[in-house]
């Protein structure tokens, strides 16, 4: 691309300058320390397309490329497109020209991307997810029709967490269907996209509060309860649950404290007969005494998005605000944990 | 079925602070892995080293499954540290040194570094920093 064209389009916030140079491996890290020093954020991306007879079919298994340290590796780093784009590049160029002088370095490419290429490219891979026993998540893209028992979540993945792909989802949800019921009250804390509000709404409970403290997250959330018709019972909001409202979002937003509401604030306030919180192991150990209170005296607590090597940390949190653990399940390195205030639910059995 | 691989995307960023935004939007969303997934995943694994650049390696499979790695800090991070030198030198092909290093230290490095370069061969490793090395403009000396 001439770097002149870039000039039209320099005004736009939401469009970038992706920056390429292929280069062998052993260059790879001088090269990407230099695109480190002006690429946005420090970020840098190193891709090889596998060779036809790599294998790769075990996680974790070493990649044949990486023993081949002159076959060649395209990095990247990316520039907002703004006022100093065209002299930021420059410098990268010049730079590589002086690594180049010491060892092969490829042209420098450039291409301009738009925000919604990254944020929708990837929904061409997307299929009407199946999780649990009977629960469907559908983007709006495709059709599919419902057998009597399935329920259907009409959800379009996108920047909110909660797309029903990720395992912390599927657990959280094959768990609501069972541990939901008709009329409950339920809270679901670090709501995302809203996906398990939605579905608890949808296995019939009688009114559930979703809170995120991300302003996106909101926005998203707002926009799926009303895509599936579930307004009536689900109530979304900005806000968090006692010592989370000190807390910064686990993606890095930080909304003031003062502008998030606390579930006592809300129409629909504590206790709760389900709370489920997919955050991170980290807010979950903190917020442990804010849930447990959060709870009613048969109350479930459901809570995931927690690595394996950090599940103890969190049961261990919940045990010492008195609550018991009725069941441990895990998918991959994710965990999600059942708990409730007394060791079996009223009526059923602990696992 | 073995799951066929698609693509191995290293992305160097600071612990804790990934977000959809570019290098991981871009990088990884055209090959059309869940990102806000790879975003909490990362930034679950890199949180207690906040301030640090943690690269991560993730291998995607043909079923738009990843599986995320973290590495070493980057090479050029370690040098960096060892010479003393805030950064690389800008001109490294004209000799303009930022700083040096000994063959001790850079054999430490490569040490460190041996787990992300897939291969037991020391001397191997040790050439290698030893290029990125002279590519940031460090002269690795004796002593």
């Amino acid at each position: 691309m001439d770097p002149m064209d870039t000039t039209p389009v320099s005004a736009s916030p939401n469009a970038w300058l992706e920056l390429s140079v292929a280069v062998d491996q052993e260059a790879a890290e001088s090269v990407s320390e230099l695109l480190a020093q002006y690429g946005y954020q420090g970020g840098v991306a190193m891709e090889a397309t596998p060779r036809p007879d790599a294998r790769g079919d075990e996680p974790g298994m070493p990649y044949p490329l990486e023993r081949d340290p002159t076959y060649p590796v395209t990095l990247r780093t990316y520039l907002p497109l703004d006022a100093h784009v065209e002299e930021q590049r420059q410098r990268i160029e010049q730079a590589l020209w002086h690594l180049g002088q010491m060892r092969p370095i490829g042209t420098l490419q450039t291409q301009i991307i738009a925000e919604q290429d990254w944020a929708h490219s990837w929904k061409q891979f997307y299929s009407v997810q199946r999780i649990g026993t009977r629960t469907l998540v559908v983007p709006s893209w495709l059709t599919h029709t419902p057998a009597p028992d399935e329920v259907v979540l009409h959800l379009d993945p996108g920047m909110a967490f909660g797309t029903g792909l990720h395992p912390t989802t599927q657990l959280c949800i094959t768990l609501l269907e069972r541990y939901t019921s008709a009329g409950m009250r339920v809270l679901d804390l670090g709501t995302g996209s809203a996906i398990l509000a939605i579905a608890a709404a949808k296995y019939g409970v009688g009114a559930v509060l979703a809170l995120d403290n991300d302003t996106l997250a909101i926005q998203a959330a707002h926009a799926n309860i009303e895509h599936n018709g579930v307004q009536a019972q689900v109530q979304a909001a900005l806000g968090s649950l006692g010592a989370g409202v000190g807390l910064r979002h686990w993606q890095g937003g930080n909304v003031p404290s003062d502008q998030l509401v606390q579930p006592h604030e809300t129409r629909m306030p504590p206790p709760y007969d389900l709370v489920v919180a997919n955050i991170v192991a980290d807010i979950l150990i903190v917020l442990a005494p804010d849930l447990a209170d959060a709870l009613a005296p048969d109350g479930v607590l459901i809570t995931s998005g927690i690595i394996q090597q950090r599940s103890d940390e969190v049961a261990i949190a919940l045990a010492a605000v008195g609550l018991h653990l009725r069941e441990y399940h895990s998918a991959g390195e994710w965990v999600a944990l059942v708990h409730g205030r007394r060791a079996e639910r009223r009526g059923g059995q602990a696992c | 079925m073995a799951k066929k691989l698609v693509a191995v995307v290293k992305i160097q960023l600071m612990a804790g602070k990934a977000t959809p935004a570019p290098p991981v939007g871009p990088a990884l969303g055209q090959h059309g892995i869940n990102i806000m997934g790879f975003v909490k995943e990362y930034n679950e694994k890199t949180a207690a080293q906040a301030g640090s650049v943690v690269p991560a390696e993730v291998t995607i499979y043909s079923d738009r499954s990843f599986v995320l790695r973290l590495l070493t800090p980057p090479a050029a991070d370690l040098l960096r540290k060892a010479a003393g030198a805030s950064r690389g030198s800008p001109t490294p092909s004209r000799g303009n040194p930022v700083g040096t290093i000994t063959k001790k230290q850079v054999q430490e490095i490569a040490q460190v570094k041996l787990a992300d370069m897939n291969t037991t061969d020391l001397d191997m490793a040790v050439r290698t920093i030893s290029g990125t090395a002279r590519s940031m403009g460090i002269v690795v000396v004796d002593e």
